[in-house]
């Protein structure tokens, strides 16, 4: 276990070591002067040339990356131009909202996805799975920013039911004191049930648009497994013990069903936890996936960089969880 | 005078069949089986997998069930455990337990029956367990269904005895072991523990050792004799292996196209079948004891297609003895009982009764 842990984790690191090599010298190939950026087209030849040797850009390339990596070990990510702060803050202030939206997301994907299998699989109605196959199929060619317009358009211009695109909460609220700085918990924490009635409120148009997709995979996913298992021998003999028709569902032909989607979750959920720029764009979200891609337009290297690392950490991270959750659900992958 | 005293002869033979095999002389039916019907519906066309089977099994009697792939064997099994799933249905036929009707079109009455009243040993025992739960738990599932107020602690002793009474070795350590770290040999005894959990009184074992290699086979046969030995278990066997029928079966039973289409004696079976498919059946294996020169013999023809059966006779396209007649052509052929009463024989064929007398007449002169 523990020789299988480190395995996984080295193997962890060199994905991560890899992103930021390529990373890096993607950045630095990228044609573009960021001297040129930071100082303005008014900027004289000799200060662009004092800027670009005090950026540290006239050292060796491999010199550039290991002070690039040993700051960012040390926590110290470099500077954003364009904003004219720190990276770390910037990231700070605009990874939660992302996390947030990309947990609700993925949990209404999850939630939906097996819910809507198991309806499709489990009385094998052919108006119900019909149905079911027919979202999936919607919602995997629907593209994200487009569904949240319309859904925007229905549920706030329309019906005015709920909130238009205006970011986390409305804006009359005040956030809750930050514990987690993801306000829906952070509200419970303080017991302000309005704050986060709002939160809630606000979550729910963003995170189904960007649940989408990742929702239509898994449930095709899933129902496909479930039909498999279903047919197998043991779920027969299962049933000739004198178990029930659901037990049986509920109790062997799901888990086994399940267990081949996990690797797939785990992949959805890292990526949306690295953000989406369309979906942040159209609901005014002040996430991860806006600030990078606003950071691309204007050349900003340092963020740009460091929202790399950042995703492939998270996408390390995620997949041992993953491997770990294995080795506790299924036991012909524990090793003894 | 002679004709009497054959007839005499075989009662005595059969009588001496049931005494070994049970334990109350006068043994009881179990399990009576009448007119099942079970079909397959896929887009319009109607597969006829059952039709018209009806058959008592006594208590402790070994019935086995021969016939080709497809001939409905699985099917009949699972139509009296009421297990058909849809696009399946048991579209007639009743099913009686014990003197009592079986619950087959009540899904949720039927759990009380299944696994408590009648057990099922799988074919194949590799897919037969849930790979992502313990053996412990999957023998334990079948006890607690059926005897809820015992603790977890007894459950698991019992899951224990089981688990050594099919002669796993260290049953007790491992019970928390999951299917895959047992071989197919070690599996199929699980699976014989988890049908005789609750001490069924009949256990239907569908090819229980078609999966195994020779020496396994026959380890399993012993141990399974052994245990419905004790547990005065009814057994139904569904195999291809006639040798298997020959050395465990007390009566065999001839599926062909969904209808039983032969019962008899395990003895009288293999002097000489009655039914000119169990007759072909026979010489197309091969026995040590009728040494031929020449190939083979095989059935010529295919089976018939069960969505598109003919008028008469299923049999009848491929029948050496009624190939082209009428009778055979246009009307399903009744079941006769034959032989002394008590002789369990039973042939559906136009021509049973003269095929029967001509044979017990040759086995005269002989």
């Amino acid at each position: 276990m523990i020789r299988f842990m480190g395995v996984k984790l080295a193997s962890g690191l060199a994905a991560i070591f890899g992103a930021s090599i390529l990373a890096f010298i993607f950045l630095r190939i990228v044609p573009g002067n960021p001297a040129r950026l930071i100082l303005g087209p008014l900027a004289t030849q000799q200060a662009i040339d004092a800027q670009i040797t005090t950026m540290g850009l006239r050292e060796p390339i491999y010199a550039q990356y290991l002070n690039y990596m040993g700051g960012f070990l040390r926590g110290n990510w470099g500077f954003s131009y364009s904003a004219g702060q720190p990276v770390t803050t910037q990231v700070a202030n605009r990874l939660p909202a992302t996390v947030e939206l990309a947990l609700y997301a993925f949990l209404f994907a999850f939630i939906a996805a097996v819910v809507l299998a198991v309806l499709s699989t489990y009385r094998r109605r052919a108006i119900i799975d019909g149905t079911v196959r027919g979202l999936a199929i919607i919602g995997l060619s629907m593209p994200p920013f487009w569904f949240g317009i319309l859904v925007l358009m229905l549920f706030f211009s329309y019906f005015g039911i709920l909130p238009g695109p205006e970011g986390r909460l409305s804006p009359t609220t005040a956030a809750p004191d930050a514990v987690t700085h993801l306000y829906t918990v952070d509200a419970l924490l303080h017991g302000q049930f309005a704050t986060f009635l709002d939160a809630v409120w606000h979550l729910i148009l963003p995170a189904i648009t960007l649940g989408l997709a990742p929702f239509a995979f898994l449930v095709r996913l899933l129902r496909a497994n479930l039909l498999d298992v279903s047919h197998e021998a043991f779920i027969v003999v299962v049933r000739s013990k004198g178990i029930g028709r659901l037990w049986a569902f509920a109790r062997h032909a799901l888990p086994n069903a399940f267990l081949p989607t996990l690797t797939a979750a785990g992949l959805i959920l890292a990526q949306l936890l690295s953000g989406s720029v369309l979906v942040e764009k159209v609901f005014n979200w002040p996430g991860i996936g806006a600030l990078v891609s606003d950071s691309i337009v204007r050349q900003d290297y340092a963020v740009v960089q460091a929202f790399i690392l950042l995703s492939a950490f998270c996408f390390v991270v995620v997949n041992i969880i993953v491997d770990l959750l294995y080795h506790v659900i299924d036991p012909r992958v524990r090793v003894s | 005078m002679s004709d009497s005293k054959a007839i005499g002869a075989r009662a005595t033979r059969t009588s001496k069949v049931e005494h070994t095999a049970g334990d109350p002389p006068e043994a009881e039916t179990v399990l009576s089986v009448r007119h099942i019907q079970t079909e397959f519906v896929t887009r319009g066309t109607v597969v006829r997998a059952v039709r018209d089977v009806s058959f008592d099994v006594k208590r402790a009697q070994k019935v086995g069930i021969v016939g080709e792939s497809g001939s409905g064997k699985s099917a009949l099994a699972l139509s009296i455990l009421g297990l058909i799933e849809p696009p399946g249905r048991v579209t007639g036929g009743s099913v009686w337990l014990n003197g009592r009707e079986v619950p087959l079109r009540d899904d949720r009455r039927m759990g009380r029956v299944r696994g408590r009243e009648i057990g099922l040993v799988f074919q194949d025992p590799m897919t037969a367990l849930d790979p992502v739960q313990s053996i412990g738990d999957q023998v334990a599932e079948g006890i607690r269904r059926h005897q809820r107020r015992i603790s977890r602690k007894a459950v698991r002793r019992m899951a224990v005895q089981l688990l050594q009474d099919v002669e796993i070795p260290m049953a007790d350590h491992r019970l928390d072991d999951y299917p895959h770290q047992y071989s197919g040999g070690m599996r199929q005894r699980i699976m014989i523990a988890i049908a005789l959990a609750n001490s069924p009184d009949v256990l239907i074992a569908d090819e229980p050792t078609t999966a195994l290699d020779v020496i396994t086979q026959a380890q399993i046969m012993d141990l399974l004799e052994r245990l419905v030995a004790e547990h005065h278990t009814a057994v139904i066997l569904i195999t291809h292996n006639l040798g298997l029928v020959a050395e465990f079966c007390d009566v065999v039973q001839v599926m062909y196209a969904g209808r039983l289409v032969e019962r008899s004696g395990v003895d009288d079976i293999f002097d000489g079948a009655t039914h000119p498919y169990t007759e072909a059946l026979l010489r197309s294996v091969p026995r040590s004891d009728h040494l031929e020169s020449g190939p083979l013999p095989s059935i010529s023809g295919a089976p018939p297609n069960l969505a598109a059966l003919p008028r008469g006779c299923a049999f009848e396209p491929r029948c050496p003895i009624g190939h082209g007649r009428e009778v055979c052509i246009q009307e399903q052929p009744m079941p006769i009982l034959l032989g002394p009463p008590g002789a369990e024989m039973r042939v559906e064929c136009h021509f049973a009764s003269e095929r029967y007398e001509r044979a017990r007449a040759e086995g005269e002169t002989r």
